[in-house]
Protein backbone atom coordinates (compact mmCIF):
# COMPACT_ATOMS: atom_id res chain seq x y z
CA UNK A 1 0.00 0.00 0.00
CA UNK A 2 1.58 3.30 -1.20
CA UNK A 3 -0.23 5.17 1.72
CA UNK A 4 2.15 4.11 3.93
CA UNK A 5 5.20 5.04 2.00
CA UNK A 6 4.06 8.24 1.69
CA UNK A 7 3.32 9.34 4.99
CA UNK A 8 6.35 7.79 6.12
CA UNK A 9 7.90 10.17 3.26
CA UNK A 10 5.74 13.23 5.17
CA UNK A 11 7.07 12.10 8.72
CA UNK A 12 10.84 12.49 7.96
CA UNK A 13 9.80 15.92 5.84
CA UNK A 14 8.89 17.06 9.19
CA UNK A 15 11.76 15.85 10.93
CA UNK A 16 13.98 17.66 8.66
CA UNK A 17 11.58 20.24 9.47
CA UNK A 18 12.63 20.56 12.69
CA UNK A 19 15.95 20.05 12.46
CA UNK A 20 16.46 22.84 10.69
CA UNK A 21 13.78 25.05 13.53
CA UNK A 22 15.77 23.41 15.90
CA UNK A 23 19.03 24.54 15.12
CA UNK A 24 17.47 28.48 14.51
CA UNK A 25 15.99 28.44 18.04
CA UNK A 26 19.95 27.33 19.30
CA UNK A 27 21.38 30.08 17.64
CA UNK A 28 18.76 32.92 18.45
CA UNK A 29 21.73 34.59 20.01
CA UNK A 30 24.82 33.85 17.84
CA UNK A 31 26.00 37.03 16.31
CA UNK A 32 25.70 37.41 12.48
CA UNK A 33 22.89 34.26 12.39
CA UNK A 34 20.80 33.74 9.08
CA UNK A 35 17.61 31.78 9.96
CA UNK A 36 17.06 28.87 7.86
CA UNK A 37 13.74 27.56 5.96
CA UNK A 38 13.33 24.00 5.19
CA UNK A 39 11.31 24.04 1.35
CA UNK A 40 9.28 21.17 0.52
CA UNK A 41 8.44 19.35 -3.03
CA UNK A 42 6.16 16.79 -4.45
CA UNK A 43 7.38 13.50 -5.33
CA UNK A 44 6.94 11.55 -8.09
CA UNK A 45 3.20 10.99 -9.72
CA UNK A 46 2.08 7.79 -11.23
CA UNK A 47 -0.23 7.74 -13.65
CA UNK A 48 -3.15 5.75 -13.52
CA UNK A 49 -4.80 6.47 -15.74
CA UNK A 50 -3.44 9.31 -18.53
CA UNK A 51 -5.77 12.24 -19.20
CA UNK A 52 -6.13 12.71 -23.11
CA UNK A 53 -6.02 9.15 -23.56
CA UNK A 54 -8.68 6.95 -25.68
CA UNK A 55 -11.64 5.53 -23.52
CA UNK A 56 -13.11 3.52 -26.46
CA UNK A 57 -12.78 3.09 -30.16
CA UNK A 58 -14.79 5.69 -30.84
CA UNK A 59 -12.49 8.45 -30.33
CA UNK A 60 -13.78 9.29 -26.38
CA UNK A 61 -10.70 10.38 -24.66
CA UNK A 62 -10.25 10.47 -20.64
CA UNK A 63 -10.93 14.18 -19.78
CA UNK A 64 -9.32 14.24 -16.38
CA UNK A 65 -6.43 11.40 -15.96
CA UNK A 66 -6.22 9.65 -12.09
CA UNK A 67 -2.62 10.66 -11.14
CA UNK A 68 -1.64 9.55 -7.16
CA UNK A 69 1.19 11.19 -6.01
CA UNK A 70 3.53 8.99 -3.52
CA UNK A 71 4.56 12.09 -0.99
CA UNK A 72 7.29 14.87 -0.28
CA UNK A 73 10.70 15.50 -0.50
CA UNK A 74 12.74 17.92 0.99
CA UNK A 75 13.67 20.77 -1.85
CA UNK A 76 16.06 22.90 -0.02
CA UNK A 77 16.79 24.29 2.88
CA UNK A 78 17.18 28.42 2.11
CA UNK A 79 18.90 30.88 4.20
CA UNK A 80 16.67 33.98 4.58
CA UNK A 81 19.27 36.71 4.15
CA UNK A 82 17.54 39.50 6.16
CA UNK A 83 19.35 41.91 7.69
CA UNK A 84 19.63 41.23 11.56
CA UNK A 85 19.21 43.86 14.38
CA UNK A 86 22.28 45.88 15.51
CA UNK A 87 22.55 45.39 18.73
CA UNK A 88 24.71 48.30 21.08
CA UNK A 89 27.99 46.26 22.39
CA UNK A 90 30.20 49.29 23.39
CA UNK A 91 33.25 47.18 21.79
CA UNK A 92 35.04 49.56 19.25
CA UNK A 93 36.40 46.28 17.19
CA UNK A 94 32.92 45.28 17.15
CA UNK A 95 31.40 46.12 13.81
CA UNK A 96 27.67 45.35 12.39
CA UNK A 97 27.31 45.32 8.42
CA UNK A 98 24.31 47.20 7.47
CA UNK A 99 22.60 45.98 4.15
CA UNK A 100 24.77 43.72 1.54
CA UNK A 101 28.44 42.27 2.07
CA UNK A 102 30.76 39.76 4.31
CA UNK A 103 33.80 40.49 5.85
CA UNK A 104 36.95 38.15 4.41
CA UNK A 105 38.59 36.06 6.89
CA UNK A 106 41.91 34.34 6.18
CA UNK A 107 41.59 30.76 7.23
CA UNK A 108 44.57 28.65 8.89
CA UNK A 109 44.38 26.58 4.88
CA UNK A 110 45.18 30.00 3.36
CA UNK A 111 41.62 30.05 1.76
CA UNK A 112 38.98 33.18 2.50
CA UNK A 113 36.14 32.68 4.79
CA UNK A 114 33.43 34.92 4.65
CA UNK A 115 31.13 36.12 7.75
CA UNK A 116 29.22 38.71 9.19
CA UNK A 117 29.76 38.27 12.26
CA UNK A 118 32.16 41.47 13.29
CA UNK A 119 33.02 40.56 16.80
CA UNK A 120 36.57 40.94 16.14
CA UNK A 121 39.38 41.65 18.49
CA UNK A 122 42.85 42.17 17.85
CA UNK A 123 45.90 39.61 18.61
CA UNK A 124 49.25 39.25 20.55
CA UNK A 125 51.19 41.72 16.96
CA UNK A 126 47.84 44.17 16.95
CA UNK A 127 46.48 42.41 13.80
CA UNK A 128 42.36 42.78 13.63
CA UNK A 129 41.45 38.92 14.14
CA UNK A 130 38.03 37.12 14.65
CA UNK A 131 37.38 35.45 17.51
CA UNK A 132 38.58 32.50 16.54
CA UNK A 133 41.92 34.03 15.78
CA UNK A 134 41.52 33.73 12.24
CA UNK A 135 43.27 37.08 9.95
CA UNK A 136 41.06 39.81 8.84
CA UNK A 137 41.89 40.28 4.85
CA UNK A 138 43.00 42.85 4.35
CA UNK A 139 45.28 42.89 7.46
CA UNK A 140 45.06 45.73 9.23
CA UNK A 141 47.41 46.18 12.20
CA UNK A 142 46.88 48.67 14.93
CA UNK A 143 50.25 50.00 16.28
CA UNK A 144 51.17 49.79 19.63
CA UNK A 145 50.26 53.02 22.04
CA UNK A 146 47.00 53.63 19.84
CA UNK A 147 44.67 55.24 22.09
CA UNK A 148 41.38 55.01 20.42
CA UNK A 149 40.49 53.51 17.30
CA UNK A 150 37.57 55.21 15.06
CA UNK A 151 36.20 52.70 12.20
CA UNK A 152 34.37 54.89 9.80
CA UNK A 153 31.02 53.83 7.93
CA UNK A 154 32.80 53.46 4.85
CA UNK A 155 34.84 51.08 6.64
CA UNK A 156 38.97 53.11 7.18
CA UNK A 157 40.49 52.27 10.48
CA UNK A 158 41.82 54.94 12.04
CA UNK A 159 43.76 55.58 15.52
CA UNK A 160 45.07 58.30 17.56
CA UNK A 161 48.38 57.51 18.96
CA UNK A 162 49.62 59.69 21.96
CA UNK A 163 51.84 62.78 21.32
CA UNK A 164 50.08 63.23 17.51
CA UNK A 165 47.73 65.79 17.55
CA UNK A 166 46.03 64.14 13.50
CA UNK A 167 44.45 60.31 13.75
CA UNK A 168 46.48 58.14 11.97
CA UNK A 169 44.71 55.93 8.96
CA UNK A 170 46.34 52.02 9.78
CA UNK A 171 43.89 50.53 6.97
CA UNK A 172 40.73 50.20 4.97
CA UNK A 173 38.14 47.29 5.91
CA UNK A 174 36.63 45.69 2.42
CA UNK A 175 33.84 44.04 1.83
CA UNK A 176 32.95 41.04 -0.26
CA UNK A 177 29.50 40.72 -2.31
CA UNK A 178 28.00 37.89 -4.18
CA UNK A 179 25.38 37.25 -7.09
CA UNK A 180 24.07 34.73 -5.15
CA UNK A 181 24.60 34.87 -1.21
CA UNK A 182 21.83 32.48 -0.96
CA UNK A 183 24.32 30.05 -1.95
CA UNK A 184 27.49 30.29 0.21
CA UNK A 185 27.99 27.12 1.93
CA UNK A 186 28.28 27.66 5.71
CA UNK A 187 30.70 25.72 7.98
CA UNK A 188 30.20 26.33 11.37
CA UNK A 189 31.80 29.04 12.93
CA UNK A 190 29.88 31.74 11.63
CA UNK A 191 32.16 31.32 8.52
CA UNK A 192 31.18 30.92 4.64
CA UNK A 193 32.87 29.88 1.83
CA UNK A 194 32.51 30.18 -1.77
CA UNK A 195 30.41 27.20 -3.66
CA UNK A 196 29.52 26.54 -7.34
CA UNK A 197 26.28 28.60 -7.13
CA UNK A 198 27.21 31.74 -4.89
CA UNK A 199 29.45 32.63 -7.60
CA UNK A 200 32.84 34.63 -7.43
CA UNK A 201 33.42 37.49 -5.12
CA UNK A 202 33.18 40.71 -5.52
CA UNK A 203 34.68 43.30 -3.17
CA UNK A 204 34.23 46.53 -2.89
CA UNK A 205 34.31 49.64 -0.01
CA UNK A 206 31.51 49.57 2.52
CA UNK A 207 29.09 52.50 1.74
CA UNK A 208 29.26 52.23 -2.24
CA UNK A 209 26.64 50.64 -4.43
CA UNK A 210 26.21 47.46 -3.75
CA UNK A 211 27.85 46.92 -0.16
CA UNK A 212 26.50 48.31 3.51
CA UNK A 213 28.15 50.29 5.85
CA UNK A 214 29.65 49.34 8.42
CA UNK A 215 28.44 50.98 12.09
CA UNK A 216 31.32 50.72 14.96
CA UNK A 217 30.75 49.79 18.60
CA UNK A 218 27.63 47.16 16.98
CA UNK A 219 27.22 43.55 16.00
CA UNK A 220 24.84 42.43 13.99
CA UNK A 221 21.99 40.19 16.07
CA UNK A 222 20.66 37.09 14.71
CA UNK A 223 17.39 37.33 12.55
CA UNK A 224 16.11 34.03 14.21
CA UNK A 225 12.25 35.06 15.46
CA UNK A 226 11.18 32.85 18.09
CA UNK A 227 7.94 33.38 18.14
CA UNK A 228 7.60 32.16 14.33
CA UNK A 229 10.37 29.68 14.88
CA UNK A 230 7.81 28.20 17.81
CA UNK A 231 4.93 28.41 15.60
CA UNK A 232 6.84 26.70 12.92
CA UNK A 233 7.94 23.78 15.32
CA UNK A 234 3.89 23.68 16.58
CA UNK A 235 3.04 23.33 13.14
CA UNK A 236 6.10 20.57 11.97
CA UNK A 237 4.69 18.68 14.99
CA UNK A 238 1.50 18.47 14.45
CA UNK A 239 1.73 17.64 10.62
CA UNK A 240 4.72 14.96 11.54
CA UNK A 241 1.33 13.56 13.55
CA UNK A 242 -0.53 13.49 10.78
CA UNK A 243 1.22 11.85 9.09
CA UNK A 244 2.14 8.78 11.51
CA UNK A 245 -2.00 8.93 11.96
CA UNK A 246 -2.33 7.48 8.19
CA UNK A 247 0.07 5.02 9.04
CA UNK A 248 -2.08 3.64 11.37
CA UNK A 249 -4.95 3.86 9.37
CA UNK A 250 -3.01 2.64 6.48
CA UNK A 251 -1.76 -0.53 8.56
CA UNK A 252 -5.51 -0.98 9.86
CA UNK A 253 -7.01 -1.04 6.06
CA UNK A 254 -4.26 -4.18 5.80
CA UNK A 255 -5.15 -5.74 8.78
CA UNK A 256 -9.17 -5.52 7.75
CA UNK A 257 -7.80 -7.07 4.76
CA UNK A 258 -5.94 -9.73 6.44
CA UNK A 259 -8.47 -11.04 8.65
CA UNK A 260 -10.98 -11.13 5.16
CA UNK A 261 -9.87 -15.45 5.17
CA UNK A 262 -9.73 -16.47 8.74
CA UNK B 1 -22.43 -15.18 -5.28
CA UNK B 2 -19.62 -14.03 -6.80
CA UNK B 3 -20.55 -11.07 -8.03
CA UNK B 4 -20.80 -9.90 -4.18
CA UNK B 5 -16.95 -10.61 -3.80
CA UNK B 6 -16.01 -9.15 -6.89
CA UNK B 7 -17.77 -5.49 -6.16
CA UNK B 8 -16.62 -5.35 -3.00
CA UNK B 9 -12.94 -5.97 -4.50
CA UNK B 10 -13.30 -2.86 -7.30
CA UNK B 11 -14.92 -1.22 -4.36
CA UNK B 12 -11.65 -1.28 -2.22
CA UNK B 13 -9.43 -1.17 -4.86
CA UNK B 14 -10.25 2.25 -5.19
CA UNK B 15 -10.26 2.70 -1.70
CA UNK B 16 -6.66 1.64 -1.57
CA UNK B 17 -6.45 4.85 -4.03
CA UNK B 18 -7.85 6.93 -2.33
CA UNK B 19 -6.08 6.40 0.69
CA UNK B 20 -3.12 6.99 -1.01
CA UNK B 21 -4.31 10.22 -2.30
CA UNK B 22 -5.28 11.09 1.24
CA UNK B 23 -1.54 10.14 2.26
CA UNK B 24 -0.21 12.45 -0.73
CA UNK B 25 -2.49 15.47 0.47
CA UNK B 26 -1.00 15.19 4.32
CA UNK B 27 2.71 14.32 3.23
CA UNK B 28 2.43 18.00 1.33
CA UNK B 29 0.64 19.58 3.75
CA UNK B 30 3.55 21.93 3.87
CA UNK B 31 4.69 22.11 0.45
CA UNK B 32 4.87 25.82 -0.88
CA UNK B 33 1.55 25.84 -3.75
CA UNK B 34 0.72 22.40 -3.45
CA UNK B 35 -2.37 21.74 -4.20
CA UNK B 36 -5.19 19.18 -2.70
CA UNK B 37 -6.13 16.45 -4.87
CA UNK B 38 -9.16 13.87 -4.42
CA UNK B 39 -10.15 11.04 -6.05
CA UNK B 40 -13.30 10.53 -8.32
CA UNK B 41 -14.87 7.27 -8.26
CA UNK B 42 -17.68 6.04 -10.95
CA UNK B 43 -19.78 3.26 -11.52
CA UNK B 44 -19.30 0.60 -13.92
CA UNK B 45 -21.91 -1.27 -15.18
CA UNK B 46 -20.32 -4.77 -16.42
CA UNK B 47 -22.58 -8.30 -17.30
CA UNK B 48 -22.75 -10.27 -14.38
CA UNK B 49 -19.93 -13.57 -13.75
CA UNK B 50 -23.97 -15.58 -13.22
CA UNK B 51 -27.19 -13.94 -14.20
CA UNK B 52 -29.55 -16.86 -12.47
CA UNK B 53 -31.06 -13.99 -10.30
CA UNK B 54 -28.22 -11.22 -10.07
CA UNK B 55 -28.52 -7.68 -11.01
CA UNK B 56 -28.14 -7.12 -14.46
CA UNK B 57 -25.70 -5.37 -15.42
CA UNK B 58 -23.46 -5.30 -11.92
CA UNK B 59 -22.37 -2.01 -11.19
CA UNK B 60 -18.36 -2.21 -10.27
CA UNK B 61 -16.88 0.99 -9.13
CA UNK B 62 -13.36 2.48 -10.84
CA UNK B 63 -11.41 5.62 -10.23
CA UNK B 64 -12.69 8.48 -12.74
CA UNK B 65 -10.55 10.82 -12.24
CA UNK B 66 -8.30 13.28 -9.82
CA UNK B 67 -10.00 16.87 -9.42
CA UNK B 68 -7.26 19.36 -7.84
CA UNK B 69 -8.81 22.27 -6.01
CA UNK B 70 -6.66 25.16 -7.28
CA UNK B 71 -8.16 27.77 -4.47
CA UNK B 72 -6.23 29.82 -3.00
CA UNK B 73 -3.82 28.71 -0.42
CA UNK B 74 -2.50 31.09 2.79
CA UNK B 75 -0.05 33.44 1.87
CA UNK B 76 2.61 33.50 4.60
CA UNK B 77 5.15 36.21 5.25
CA UNK B 78 9.03 35.29 4.80
CA UNK B 79 10.75 38.44 4.09
CA UNK B 80 12.53 37.01 1.09
CA UNK B 81 12.72 39.26 -1.59
CA UNK B 82 12.52 36.58 -3.95
CA UNK B 83 9.57 34.88 -2.65
CA UNK B 84 7.03 35.60 -4.66
CA UNK B 85 3.30 34.15 -4.16
CA UNK B 86 0.69 34.40 -6.42
CA UNK B 87 -2.63 35.24 -5.08
CA UNK B 88 -5.67 34.45 -8.01
CA UNK B 89 -5.97 31.94 -11.15
CA UNK B 90 -2.38 31.86 -12.08
CA UNK B 91 1.40 30.23 -13.04
CA UNK B 92 4.68 30.92 -12.82
CA UNK B 93 6.20 29.37 -16.23
CA UNK B 94 9.69 27.73 -15.68
CA UNK B 95 11.85 26.22 -18.69
CA UNK B 96 12.94 23.10 -17.71
CA UNK B 97 15.18 21.63 -20.82
CA UNK B 98 15.43 24.40 -23.70
CA UNK B 99 11.83 24.63 -25.53
CA UNK B 100 10.24 22.64 -22.53
CA UNK B 101 7.93 24.64 -20.13
CA UNK B 102 6.22 23.48 -16.53
CA UNK B 103 4.25 25.53 -14.40
CA UNK B 104 4.33 26.26 -10.54
CA UNK B 105 2.48 27.84 -8.15
CA UNK B 106 5.63 27.37 -5.98
CA UNK B 107 7.62 31.10 -5.87
CA UNK B 108 10.33 30.66 -3.66
CA UNK B 109 13.08 31.28 -6.16
CA UNK B 110 16.28 32.29 -6.12
CA UNK B 111 19.55 33.55 -7.63
CA UNK B 112 21.94 31.55 -9.31
CA UNK B 113 25.63 32.68 -9.69
CA UNK B 114 25.01 34.23 -12.74
CA UNK B 115 22.15 36.90 -11.36
CA UNK B 116 19.16 34.69 -12.96
CA UNK B 117 16.02 34.18 -11.21
CA UNK B 118 15.07 30.57 -10.71
CA UNK B 119 13.92 27.94 -9.29
CA UNK B 120 15.11 25.61 -6.54
CA UNK B 121 16.09 23.29 -8.99
CA UNK B 122 17.90 25.61 -11.11
CA UNK B 123 15.43 26.01 -13.51
CA UNK B 124 15.00 29.57 -14.83
CA UNK B 125 11.76 31.27 -14.59
CA UNK B 126 10.64 33.18 -17.45
CA UNK B 127 9.48 36.29 -18.57
CA UNK B 128 6.32 37.33 -20.37
CA UNK B 129 8.23 36.78 -23.81
CA UNK B 130 9.31 33.06 -22.98
CA UNK B 131 13.10 34.46 -21.71
CA UNK B 132 14.88 34.22 -18.81
CA UNK B 133 15.16 36.54 -16.42
CA UNK B 134 18.76 38.22 -15.18
CA UNK B 135 18.89 40.62 -12.56
CA UNK B 136 22.10 43.04 -11.83
CA UNK B 137 23.56 41.68 -8.63
CA UNK B 138 25.28 45.39 -7.60
CA UNK B 139 21.63 47.13 -7.99
CA UNK B 140 20.72 45.29 -4.55
CA UNK B 141 17.50 43.40 -4.02
CA UNK B 142 14.78 43.22 -6.41
CA UNK B 143 11.14 44.85 -6.21
CA UNK B 144 7.76 42.76 -7.83
CA UNK B 145 4.95 44.73 -8.41
CA UNK B 146 1.86 43.15 -8.47
CA UNK B 147 1.69 42.92 -11.64
CA UNK B 148 4.90 40.74 -11.86
CA UNK B 149 7.25 43.58 -12.75
CA UNK B 150 10.18 43.17 -11.48
CA UNK B 151 12.32 46.70 -10.50
CA UNK B 152 15.99 47.30 -9.09
CA UNK B 153 15.90 50.52 -7.89
CA UNK B 154 14.00 52.92 -10.89
CA UNK B 155 15.41 50.12 -13.70
CA UNK B 156 12.50 47.89 -14.71
CA UNK B 157 14.52 44.36 -15.23
CA UNK B 158 11.62 42.03 -16.77
CA UNK B 159 8.05 41.54 -16.65
CA UNK B 160 7.46 37.66 -14.98
CA UNK B 161 5.11 35.20 -16.75
CA UNK B 162 1.95 35.13 -14.90
CA UNK B 163 -0.08 32.29 -16.83
CA UNK B 164 -3.48 30.84 -16.79
CA UNK B 165 -5.08 27.98 -18.59
CA UNK B 166 -8.96 27.65 -19.58
CA UNK B 167 -9.13 23.94 -18.86
CA UNK B 168 -7.19 23.67 -15.58
CA UNK B 169 -8.35 19.70 -15.67
CA UNK B 170 -5.47 18.76 -18.24
CA UNK B 171 -2.93 19.89 -15.98
CA UNK B 172 -0.68 16.71 -15.21
CA UNK B 173 1.18 16.87 -12.08
CA UNK B 174 5.24 16.09 -12.90
CA UNK B 175 6.52 16.08 -9.53
CA UNK B 176 8.84 18.96 -7.92
CA UNK B 177 5.97 21.21 -7.74
CA UNK B 178 5.56 21.71 -11.27
CA UNK B 179 2.74 21.00 -13.63
CA UNK B 180 2.84 20.24 -17.53
CA UNK B 181 0.24 20.63 -19.87
CA UNK B 182 -0.94 19.28 -23.23
CA UNK B 183 0.74 21.36 -26.04
CA UNK B 184 -2.15 21.93 -28.06
CA UNK B 185 -3.80 24.52 -25.34
CA UNK B 186 -1.60 27.21 -25.07
CA UNK B 187 -1.42 28.99 -21.50
CA UNK B 188 -2.89 32.84 -22.00
CA UNK B 189 -1.94 35.83 -19.88
CA UNK B 190 -3.23 35.76 -16.50
CA UNK B 191 -5.05 39.34 -15.91
CA UNK B 192 -6.32 38.82 -12.44
CA UNK B 193 -3.87 37.18 -10.33
CA UNK B 194 -1.59 39.24 -8.46
CA UNK B 195 2.10 38.82 -7.08
CA UNK B 196 3.00 39.26 -3.83
CA UNK B 197 6.59 39.14 -2.92
CA UNK B 198 8.14 38.66 -0.05
CA UNK B 199 5.32 36.05 0.72
CA UNK B 200 4.71 31.95 0.06
CA UNK B 201 1.92 30.66 -0.62
CA UNK B 202 0.95 27.52 1.91
CA UNK B 203 -0.54 24.58 0.44
CA UNK B 204 -4.54 24.81 0.63
CA UNK B 205 -4.44 20.98 2.37
CA UNK B 206 -6.96 21.70 5.58
CA UNK B 207 -5.80 19.04 7.55
CA UNK B 208 -9.26 18.39 9.32
CA UNK B 209 -11.29 17.40 6.40
CA UNK B 210 -8.34 15.26 5.32
CA UNK B 211 -8.65 13.42 9.15
CA UNK B 212 -12.02 12.72 8.28
CA UNK B 213 -11.68 11.92 4.73
CA UNK B 214 -9.28 9.28 6.04
CA UNK B 215 -11.00 8.14 8.77
CA UNK B 216 -14.23 7.43 6.26
CA UNK B 217 -11.78 5.60 3.91
CA UNK B 218 -10.66 3.16 6.31
CA UNK B 219 -14.31 2.51 7.76
CA UNK B 220 -16.01 1.95 4.57
CA UNK B 221 -12.98 -0.06 3.70
CA UNK B 222 -13.96 -2.23 6.61
CA UNK B 223 -17.52 -2.12 5.83
CA UNK B 224 -17.08 -3.47 2.62
CA UNK B 225 -14.53 -6.53 3.44
CA UNK B 226 -17.57 -7.44 6.43
CA UNK B 227 -20.07 -7.63 2.52
CA UNK B 228 -16.85 -10.10 2.07
CA UNK B 229 -17.21 -11.66 4.98
CA UNK B 230 -20.88 -12.39 5.20
CA UNK B 231 -20.59 -13.15 1.69
CA UNK B 232 -18.28 -16.25 2.23
CA UNK B 233 -20.17 -17.62 5.16
CA UNK B 234 -23.39 -17.16 3.13
CA UNK B 235 -21.11 -19.98 0.81
CA UNK B 236 -19.74 -22.02 3.53
CA UNK B 237 -23.03 -22.36 5.16
CA UNK B 238 -24.66 -23.35 1.69
CA UNK B 239 -22.18 -25.86 1.16
CA UNK B 240 -22.27 -27.46 4.70
CA UNK B 241 -26.35 -27.48 4.50
CA UNK B 242 -26.40 -29.01 0.80
CA UNK B 243 -23.92 -31.68 2.69
CA UNK B 244 -26.49 -32.71 5.27
CA UNK B 245 -29.26 -33.29 2.92
CA UNK B 246 -27.41 -35.37 0.62
CA UNK B 247 -26.10 -37.57 3.39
Amino acid sequence: MRALRTAASGMLAQQLNVDVISNNIANMNTVGFKRQRAEFQDLLYQNVARAGTQSSASGTVVPTGVQVGSGVRPGAVYRILEQGTVTRSDNPFDIAIQGAGYLQVTMPSGETAYTRAGNLSTNAEGQLVTHEGYLLQPGITVPEGARQVTIAADGQVQVAIDGQTEPQTVGQIELAAFLNEAGLEAMGGNLFMQSGASGAPQTGTPGTPGFGRLLQNYTEASNVDAVSEITALITAQRAYEMNSKVISAADEMLSTANQLKQ
Amino acid sequence: MDNIAYVALSRQTTLRREMDVIANNIANADTTGFKVESLMVETAPVAPAATMDAPNPVNFVTNAGITRDFGQGALQQTSRPVDLALEGDGFFMVEIQPGTYRFTRNGAFNTDESGRLVTSEGHPVLDANYNAISMNPAAGPPTVSEDGTIFQGATQVARLAVVRFPVTRNLTKVSDNYYGHPPNEPPVPAEDARVRQGMREASNVRPIVEITNMIEVQRVYERVSRIVDTTEDLSRRAVERLGEVKG
